[in-house]
């Protein structure tokens, strides 16, 4: 039987450790030698490539322009060499950390409509992350860019949020927009807590909020520290907190 | 219809002029299926070839004379894949085809379906990338399958077979260089223009309204005589469609 590929996307308010959530997540699937994983950092500032202190040759977005540019100086070719050109391309944006590959999505730059080649290359990531067991995207604040950027379906959507109110609304609303727009289809849905104090912030939250909390990050002047010095999450502790409760949800959600 | 007699000739002296090996395809290459997953990640990887960093050239060439293509029978220049463990290599592939039925109507249509082919190989640890108008092919072979024992012999064969599943394709023989830059760079000169010639018919076939004394493919269209029948066929249709 073919191997299923499970996907993961990351959503939520900027600024609530997002970026930091997924690379944890990265460095426990790094761990599965007997995996391939897909890391793709749709954050238009490549945030998770410098989390993992991985550095990016180039993005799709540049694959993207490249793309463009030609098309606009009449060197257009029939659509299955395209696909096939864009495919290599890709291949050759990914940056390989042992059972990790990274591709980053990047900053469209190109003025106007190009929906035909979004559209192609979008088919080509799809085709790309079949490829691989756990596909991770770690994505803007809303889902609308998943769909429009990445892909359509999703296995897991985690909302992630600090304790405050504005996260969690935040996240609360992805989910309604995802519920109700069906922007991006998705299997289940649960929410990673960061920066907590103590678990009575998260009984709070529980009460007060209709999405499945799926485990909390402690606040960690170390997840600080390595945020502010660059370091790359692929050496943050294994014995630290944030990892056991990262590696606890990829168990309980059965990923791998 | 021929295109390519001169590159034909000059690639067998290729071979006749390096210290080439000649290997046979196998009847059955009996190898697992990857079914659908065709990745090979650095971490897996055993042999690369052709990577972006490295030579490389690929390139299709038919000719309707079956007495000058051997079926099954693969050159290689330079070591096998089971020798080059651990290693990134430059790339030559020539695959050679006798076939039947090419002319002005069809050839362009054929070529795109024999160029299709390498990407229909689904081989449990084989890993293909390539783009026909770079002319360049990139593939990785894991560790597991040289451990198996993939090697040319058992890609030829495989590759083999599906060109044989064209009706139109009757002799398939290939020619594979892996031993150093400068050999692969010297097929690349040879075959040039291979890729020119087909990058004309796709300009000539796809583009609605050429302006041929602007396209740099104008040398091609005036010099080979089968590219301007090409050129004539289409015309008179267009002429024809628009009354």
């Amino acid at each position: 039987m073919d191997k299923k590929t499970r996907t993961i996307a990351l959503c939520g308010k900027g600024g609530v450790g997002k970026t930091s959530v997924s690379a944890l997540i990265v460095k426990s699937l790094a761990k599965r030698k007997d995996l391939k994983v897909l890391a793709i950092d749709a954050d238009p500032a490549v945030g998770l490539c410098t989390a993992l202190g991985i550095p990016i040759k180039k993005t799709v977005d540049d694959i993207r322009n490249d793309l463009i540019k030609s098309i606009k100086k009449g060197e257009g070719q029939d659509k299955a060499a395209t696909l096939k050109m864009l495919d290599y391309e890709l291949f050759d944006a990914l940056t390989e950390y042992n059972n990790v590959a990274l591709l980053a999505i990047g900053r469209p730059e190109s003025e106007g409509c190009f929906c035909k080649v979004n559209s192609l290359l979008k088919d080509i990531i799809h085709d790309l992350a079949k490829n691989f067991d756990v596909v991770l995207i770690d994505g803007e604040a809303g889902v609308e860019q998943i769909n429009r950027r990445v892909m359509k379906t999703v296995d897991h959507l985690m909302m992630i949020s600090d304790t405050s109110a504005k996260g969690v609304n935040v996240a609360n609303t992805i989910k309604h927009l995802a519920q109700d727009n069906q922007a991006v289809n998705y299997k289940s849905m649960g929410m990673i807590l960061n920066r907590v104090r103590n678990e009575s912030e998260v009984q709070n939250i529980r009460k007060n909020v209709s999405i499945n909390i799926l485990g909390w990050l402690p606040e960690d002047d170390l997840i600080r520290e390595f945020d502010f010095n660059g370091r790359s999450f692929l050496d943050f502790p294994e014995e630290a907190g944030a990892c056991k409760t990262v590696n606890q949800i990829i168990q309980d959600l059965q990923i791998l | 219809m021929e295109l390519f007699t001169e590159t034909l000739a000059n690639i067998k002296k290729y071979i006749e002029g390096k210290n080439c090996r000649s290997l046979s395809a196998k009847p059955d290459p009996d190898w697992p299926s990857g079914k659908g997953r065709n990745v090979v990640l650095s971490d897996e990887m055993a042999v690369e070839l052709g990577s972006p960093q490295m030579n490389s050239v690929s390139c299709l060439i038919w000719t309707q004379n079956t007495d000058l293509i051997q079926d099954g029978k693969i050159t290689l220049l330079g070591p096998d894949i089971p020798e080059s463990t651990g290693k990134s290599l430059s790339f030559g592939k020539v695959v050679l085809l006798a076939v039947s039925g090419f002319d002005e109507e069809s050839t362009y249509d054929k070529y795109k379906e024999m160029e299709s082919v390498r990407y229909s190989l689904d081989l449990k640890g084989y890993m293909i990338r390539a783009v026909s108008q770079y002319q360049r092919e990139w593939s990785r072979i894991s560790k597991e399958a040289v451990q198996k024992g993939f090697s040319f012999d058992v890609f030829g064969s495989a590759l083999q077979r599906e060109y044989l599943k064209k009706d139109y394709i009757h002799a398939v023989e290939f020619l594979f260089v892996t031993s150093s830059a400068e050999d692969v760079g010297e097929l690349q000169d040879i075959t040039k223009n291979v890729g020119r010639t087909i990058s004309a018919m796709n300009k000539m076939l796809s583009e609605i309204d050429p302006d041929c004394d602007e396209c740099e493919y104008n040398d091609v269209c005036d010099e080979v005589d089968e590219i301007k029948k090409m050129k004539k066929n289409r015309d008179e249709k267009r002429t024809h469609t628009h009354g």
